[in-house]
């Protein structure tokens, strides 16, 4: 996910309408410093749950970055409902969650509100710009499912889990050896061979 | 079992983004450090402010486990996480995180060190020195996570 800084790619948010919540004054002047100055122009800045969710039943948002605003956790509660109760095409807005600090009471909140990624403060301009162009990234699903609902998270592809491994792979040293030579046998001899 | 549906949106960013116009990646990158260049006055003074917030707390905060006085100085702290890179005091962020850190985990496990609270706090005034040369700070930000570590679940 790593941004050259010197690039001369070009992109523009100048069209884009982004929301941002965070209740603390320092944290809002800082966000909308780095957002404007990567060339947004459209910005509601709320610094209540309460006004976010009035801008997000109101505006379509084609970016939402959002506090946790810890100790509360308010900021996971509305990602949440953004999800779950905003019509579309908002309940699909890549959604980019900031926090200072995650209380360890508040992890599977903020795993599980469906913000694409959270982002630990400080936020430098560069770290910030890297996650908007990924969650800007087509194709990723979204999952519906009983208690969750969000951006498919599954987003490494890593392969398959430790010890399974793929049916070819799965085949001992010994066994796949077997496998080899009988296939190297001529056809006149089809029977499969025991793998052991 | 509950069912799993998958929807594939479309991203309306991802059109926006490569609409004609708009900044090179270099160009957008040195304005928005400008911006927070431009911000840095105003960071020094909030946080100056919090800091004294939580000398305040801490000298309110029980030499038995109190856990709302912990809880005071936690939002204190958080809430300063994040300024101190726009300060050019990025140790601030670090001393702070600790400090979260440290808090958090005397909250959800029942234990108590005053000490090791205040040492993070007096740390924070000296981290606020814009003189205090990065060299200085890391012993310092290194024995703080020690700190906080001694207490991690």
């Amino acid at each position: 996910m790593s941004l050259d800084g010197a690039s001369r790619a070009r992109f523009n948010l100048d069209k884009a309408a982004v929301l941002l919540l965070d209740d603390t004054p320092m944290g809002m002047a800082i966000l909308v410093q780095i957002i404007t100055g990567l060339g947004a122009k459209t910005l509601y800045r709320c610094t209540s749950v309460e006004q976010a969710r009035e801008v997000a039943s109101t505006y379509e948002l084609d970016l939402a970055i959002v506090d946790g605003m810890a100790p509360s956790g308010l900021g996971y509660d509305f990602v949440r409902w953004m999800r779950t109760e905003a019509k579309e095409p908002n309940c699909y807005t890549p959604v980019l969650i900031t926090t200072a600090h995650t209380p360890a009471t508040d992890v599977a909140r903020a795993r599980d509100c469906g913000g694409h990624i959270i982002i630990k403060k400080p936020i430098a301009p560069k770290v910030m710009l890297e996650r908007i162009l990924w969650v800007a990234k087509e194709g990723r699903p979204f999952l519906f499912s009983g208690s969750y609902v969000g951006p498919d998270r599954r987003f490494r592809n890593d392969g398959p889990p430790d010890g399974v491994g793929r049916r070819r792979e799965d085949l001992t040293e010994k066994a796949a050896d077997a496998v080899a030579a009988a296939a190297a046998e001529p056809q006149s001899q089809p029977e499969a061979r025991a793998v052991s | 079992m509950s069912s799993v549906r998958f929807v594939f949106p479309k991203v309306r960013l991802a059109e926006i983004l490569k609409t004609p116009g708009g900044l090179t990646v270099a160009d957008a990158l040195e304005r928005a450090e400008a911006n927070l260049e431009e911000i840095r006055p105003t960071c020094i003074a909030e946080l100056a402010a919090l800091l004294e917030y939580a000398e305040a707390a801490l000298e309110r905060l029980a030499e038995d486990f109190d856990d709302a006085g912990l809880a005071d100085l936690y939002a204190i702290a958080v809430r300063g996480i994040g300024a101190g890179a726009v300060c050019g005091a990025p140790g601030v962020d670090d001393a702070l995180t600790s400090l979260c850190d440290l808090i958090d985990h005397l909250r959800t496990t029942g234990q108590y060190d005053r000490p090791a609270v205040g040492v993070h706090v007096r740390a924070w005034r000296l981290l606020m020195n814009p003189d205090l040369p990065l060299a200085g700070a890391q012993p310092v930000l290194d024995g703080l996570r020690k700190v906080s570590a001694r207490y991690a679940a």
